[in-house]
């Protein structure tokens, strides 16, 4: 009796398990990209606020009127050079291309 | 078989088929985080804990001060062109608008096997993950005399804005015109590389204006000017001639309170007015009490990954209190960006993800030559996997071409959103 019992929950948890393993690891995994997403966003955030909303008046260019588009081409500008700066030129080459992205992406005026 | 054991059962067989250990593991919902520390390093990671959980993880920051006041732009003040209230910010939106609970109290001791800290107040608090930030200790007693001369008033640091910031400023406003203020530079590493050059500017475009006949004498430790050395050596010569005078690889060993004489390992004594003598720096006091600063006593070894310490799981260490990767400067900026590091991967690795193992840093300073013009600096460190190390991007980073009061208005841009940015 024990034994079937046994070999029943095993049975049960394999089946419990791996679906609903495989549903929650989905879930982890886009919970888990969405953090690296915003975690690289926040780099940009000591300048120009928190998820890019700065500080209205407080002497920094906002960046919150940029659609994600305009965003990654400014981005791309100052890293070739296309676009001069102060700081901006300096700092944009030190990402790569997909960081760029995934910057503009997460910081862009939503539609 | 009741339904508590089935699902205990069931979890047992879920744990063993996703690869956990078994051990018992605090989940993001039931993890008590504390942070010890409301700098620039704290008080991000306390409010960047709470966003990257999505509010869900519980966060207590213990801090002594009753508001943040900011240590850079601190040395306009020392100058005397701003006031010491427009570089102080409140901590109520960590709590009102994070839901963080801030206990104003210093942490006495951590016990790293209990996972308790103790406060000063007499109560102990659990925690899951410690996350401490405490700044750096001015090493008083590497410098002879120098605790009896603070002591006596003769001599004060303002290396921690507050007080001392105003009180050394009042100190510069009484010399006599034809008096000399000194300042002395530890060797490298210490907190904000510019900040004592800085700072000689501050105090040079005070004695222009209000006592044209005295000297600043900037007293270096180091080799040389350790960050933005040529545009500060243009800027002394073209904005302060005569005025401030620079001598590198003078290394403070004494200093005697009654005659206002310093003393030096190899060069003769000097004497000047008003003593701005900085000491050699460690980490903050806490962490090198519960025994994390492994890097020659001084300073705390952590896994760049998340800011672990390398001597105690389960506390991550920020800011200027570690032993810093190659070209990485103690600074607010720098502490800001590793508490984002830290918050992130505590969050991942307490939701059982993978933690991101590409992070980035990036490091901006902004130094005011006098009270509008400013010069700065700037660099990004991406994580270096095989080197288990963040190294400065290739071809990124930089310093201004020369100062600008266009870099005025940012640097103020920067205060302002890095100040929403960590407390609002």
């Amino acid at each position: 009796m024990r034994a079937m019992y046994l070999k029943l929950l095993i049975l049960l948890a394999l089946c419990l398990g791996l679906s609903s393993w495989s549903v929650s690891t989905f879930a982890q995994n886009l919970d888990a990209s969405n953090l690296y997403k915003r975690s690289l966003a926040a780099t940009c955030a000591n300048c120009h606020g928190t998820d890019g909303q700065g500080v209205i008046d407080g002497g920094m260019p906002l960046i919150n009127n940029l659609t994600s588009e305009q965003m990654l081409a400014q981005l791309k500008a100052f890293k070739s050079g296309a676009r001069e700066g102060t700081i901006m030129p300096q700092l944009a080459k030190g990402y790569s291309d997909e960081q760029l992205e995934i910057i503009a992406n997460q910081l862009g005026k939503k539609q | 078989m009741d339904r508590r054991h089935f699902i205990n059962h069931s979890a047992a067989a879920l744990g063993l088929l996703a690869g956990f250990s078994g051990q018992a593991k605090a989940s993001l919902q039931k993890a008590e985080i504390l942070v010890i520390g409301g700098g620039y390093g704290g008080a991000t990671a306390a409010k960047y804990l709470r966003l990257f959980s999505n509010n869900t993880v519980k966060v207590t920051l213990i801090e002594p001060n009753p508001t943040f006041i900011s240590c850079p732009l601190s040395n306009l003040v020392v100058g005397g062109s701003r006031k010491l209230s427009e570089l102080t910010s409140s901590y109520d939106m960590l709590s009102k608008r994070h839901g963080i609970k801030i206990i104003q109290d210093s942490v006495t001791s951590i016990d790293p096997d209990k996972k308790t800290v103790k406060l000063a107040s007499g109560k102990t608090l659990h925690y899951d993950k410690a996350v401490i930030s405490p700044g750096v200790t001015l090493m008083m007693n590497s410098i002879e005399g120098l605790a009896q001369a603070n002591k006596a008033g003769v001599t004060l640091q303002a290396w921690k804005a507050g007080s001392e910031t105003t009180a050394l400023h009042q100190q510069i406003a009484s010399m006599r015109d034809g008096g000399t203020f000194a300042i002395s530079i530890p060797e490298a590493p210490y907190r904000c590389p510019p900040g004592p050059y800085e700072r000689a500017c501050q105090v040079a475009n005070y004695l222009k204006q209000n006592k044209p006949r005295s000297k600043v004498l900037i007293l270096d430790a180091n080799q040389d000017v350790t960050s933005k050395g040529a545009l500060f050596k243009r800027v002394w010569a073209e904005q302060y001639p005569g005025m401030i005078e620079y001598l590198p690889k003078h290394n403070v060993s004494a200093v005697d309170a009654k005659t206002k004489t310093i003393k030096f390992e190899i060069q003769e004594d000097l004497k000047a007015e008003v003593l701005n003598i900085l000491p050699a720096m460690s980490a903050g006091e806490i962490a090198v009490k519960t025994g994390l600063a492994n890097s020659n006593g001084r300073w705390v070894n952590v896994n760049f990954i998340n800011f672990e310490s390398t001597a105690q799981k389960d506390i991550h260490v920020l800011g200027d209190s570690i032993q810093v990767a190659y070209a990485m400067p103690k600074s607010g900026h720098m502490a800001n960006q590793h508490a984002k590091v830290a918050a992130a991967a505590i969050v991942a690795e307490l939701s059982g993800w993978e933690v991101n193992p590409a992070p980035v840093l990036t490091n901006t300073c902004y130094s005011f030559v006098n009270d509008k013009e400013v010069v700065h600096v700037a660099s990004v460190h991406q994580y270096n996997a095989a080197e288990k190390t963040f190294k400065p991007a290739p071809g990124s980073g930089g310093v201004s071409p020369g100062p600008s009061t266009l870099e005025g208005v940012y640097a103020w841009g920067w205060a302002h959103n890095i100040w929403a940015d960590s407390l609002g």
